[in-house]
This record gives C-alpha cells, structure tokens and sequence, in this order.
C-alpha cells in the first residue's frame, strides 16, 4: 500500500458525503484493511456529529434589535429614495420650463429691442444679464453670509 | 430527474426568486422572516468566523443591515443562504482589515482577543455531558486551526453546504475548498489528539 492511497483515502474521508459512488466504494475498500485510516474516518464523523450538535442561538434581544435596525433603516433608505424622486422631477421641470421661457422672454427682449431701436449686440447683452442676474445676485448673498460668518467665527449648522 | 426531485428544485428555485424579488423592495415583512430563518445559522458561522460572539452579533446586525441595502444585488440562481454567507464573510474581513491592519489569522491569535466563546450555557435537555464535552474540546481545538480552514470547515460539517456552494462562498476554486478541508480536518483532528493525550 503506497502512502499515496492512504492520502488519497483520508482526502475523500474529509470532504464528508461530497464523494462519488465510485469513490465511496474506494474508500470502503481502503477502510477494510488499513486501521489507521480506519481510525481517522471514525474521528473524522464523529467531529462531524459533534460540531452539528454544537448549540450556539441566536437570542431573542438580538433579533429583535435586528429585526427593528433594518426596519429603521429600510425606512431611512425609503425616504431618501423619495427625496431623490422629488429632487429629479424639480430638475425635470426647471429644466423644461426654463427652456420654454428662454424662448418666451428671447423673442420679449427682440421685440423691446426694435420698439427702442437699440442694436441687436445691446439687446442680448440685456438678455443675457437679465438672465443670469438672479444667480449672480444669489451667488453674492451667499459668498457675504459665509464672509460674515466666517469673520465672526462661526460656522453653518 | 423524478418527480420529488424536480419539485424540490422548483420549489427551491421559486422560493429564491421570490427572495430576490422581496429584496429589491426592501420588503421589510420579508427581512423580519428571513432574519429568523437564519438567526441560528448565521450567528453560528460569525462565532466560528470572526472568533468572538461579542463581535459576531456586532457582525449580525450589520449583515443583514447590508442585506438590505445590496439586495438587489441578489440574483436568486443561488440559494439565499450562500449569499448571505457571501456577504457576512466580506463584512466580518472588512472589520477586521480596518479594525487590525494585518491578516485575519494574526488578529485571532493575538493574545489580548477575546478566544472563542464556549457553546451557549444553556443546557439542552437531549444534550448528554459526553457530547458537551466533546463540543467543548471541538471548539478549544477550532481556536488554533487558520481562520480559511476552520471557516471551510465550519460551512461543510456545521452548516452542511455543498464544496460548490463553500467556493461560492469564499471565492476560490473547487479544488482550494477541498484542500482547504483536508488539510483543517487534519490539523483538527491532530489538535484533539493532542488534546486527549
């Protein structure tokens, strides 16, 4: 007997009821005349066994601490989920609405611009402020709120 | 295929499609019942994995946390079980790579770490002192296998998964998993051994 078949035997004893048929009839036959692998094969099930019977639960505490985290959290993810959906179709329709009015206000500023016979560079240039006037004006407000904040020592909440 | 058999699998298959589809909802009546189908075995495999039942049930709450955050990742061609597996195994080695920058198996054998918890105190009626015994013994000899065997160990013989699913599981190769589990039968048994003499 090479000590190859011993390996081999003890191999396929580890993997459990993992094996072949072919190769649970091997083992049988391996079994039958060598003790020591014999041997292993009983240890081995029996560690088996006792490793199935090992008790170790989950208490009641834990679960439901569990059970109400997830809850709590499939709640939070729920609601972020909405925010977002509302958030996206705001964008949706600034986006819309300001390419409707660009048209509106555009062709309003071309009209104005013929009535005062202005030249056609001085009234897109008055589009042009007009329409960036509010994010500039809010853009300024912000950037003197943070200065005022920030030279008084304090920070946004 | 017989008949029984085609019935198991379907059942089996409609049961994880049916998972999968209550986690991209992140049906919350769903997670309740599959937090207590598991609670036993998952906790069961973070002892055996992480080393500590303080840190298992730490690792407990935040699988199934991740569990409902990446369901959708869930396909349902598996069971669920090897993907909860999956995702409690990632988890408990990202703790412990951020917790202790070096390998798993070194953060267990650190002195200062909690060993091993003992099976649950409570005694069970149909339990005999022999058997308790030998659980005992099973467990001190588990402490010093390496955490890669005692976890392939741990998957085949205490939560019965097939050498597939344990590839799955641990992301290796058939013939790691089964290498895996001679060389950690071996060490264990040596362990007992060594124990018992």
């Amino acid at each position: 007997m090479t000590p190859n078949a011993h390996e081999e035997a003890r191999n396929l004893i580890a993997l459990g009821d993992s094996v072949s048929q072919a190769e649970y009839a091997g083992i049988r036959a391996h079994l039958d005349v060598c003790a020591d692998c014999r041997q292993y094969a009983e240890t081995a099930q029996q560690v088996a066994r006792s490793m199935r019977a090992i008790p170790i639960a989950a208490d009641r505490t834990l679960v439901r601490t569990t059970q109400m985290r997830v809850r709590a959290r499939a709640e939070q993810l729920r609601q972020r989920r909405e925010r977002l959906l509302l958030v996206t179709f705001s964008c949706a329709l600034v986006a819309i609405s300001s390419a409707l009015s660009t048209a509106v206000v555009w062709k309003g500023f071309e009209w104005l611009g013929r009535w005062t016979q202005l030249p056609s560079p001085a009234w897109q240039a008055g589009f042009v402020l007009f329409w960036i006037a509010p994010t500039l004006a809010a853009s300024l407000l912000f950037l003197a709120h943070g200065t005022y904040l920030s030279s008084n020592g304090r920070t946004r909440q | 295929m017989n008949a029984a058999a085609h019935y198991f699998v379907m059942g089996m298959e409609s049961e994880a499609t049916q998972i999968a589809r209550g986690l991209r909802r992140r049906d919350p009546d769903l997670l309740d019942r599959l937090i207590e189908q598991y609670q036993h075995r998952l906790l069961r495999y973070l002892v055996y994995l992480c080393g500590s039942r303080e840190l298992a049930e730490d690792l407990f709450q935040e699988t199934w946390i991740r569990v409902l955050e990446r369901g959708h990742q869930y396909d349902g061609k598996h069971d669920f079980s090897t993907w909860l597996y999956a995702v409690a195994r990632n988890l408990t080695f990202d703790y412990l790579r951020k917790k202790r920058p070096v390998s798993l198996d070194s953060a267990m054998e650190d002195e200062d770490h909690a060993p091993m918890e003992p099976a649950d105190s409570r005694p069970l009626a149909s339990e005999t002192v022999a058997h308790h015994e030998q659980a005992e013994r099973i467990n001190a000899a588990m402490t010093g296998i390496p955490a890669e065997y005692r976890e392939t160990i741990v998957l085949r013989f205490h939560e019965g998964l097939a050498l597939e699913e344990i590839a799955t599981v641990t992301n290796t190769k058939l013939g790691t998993v089964k290498s895996r589990l001679y060389r950690g039968m071996n060490m264990l048994m040596s362990r007992l051994k060594g124990a018992r003499g």
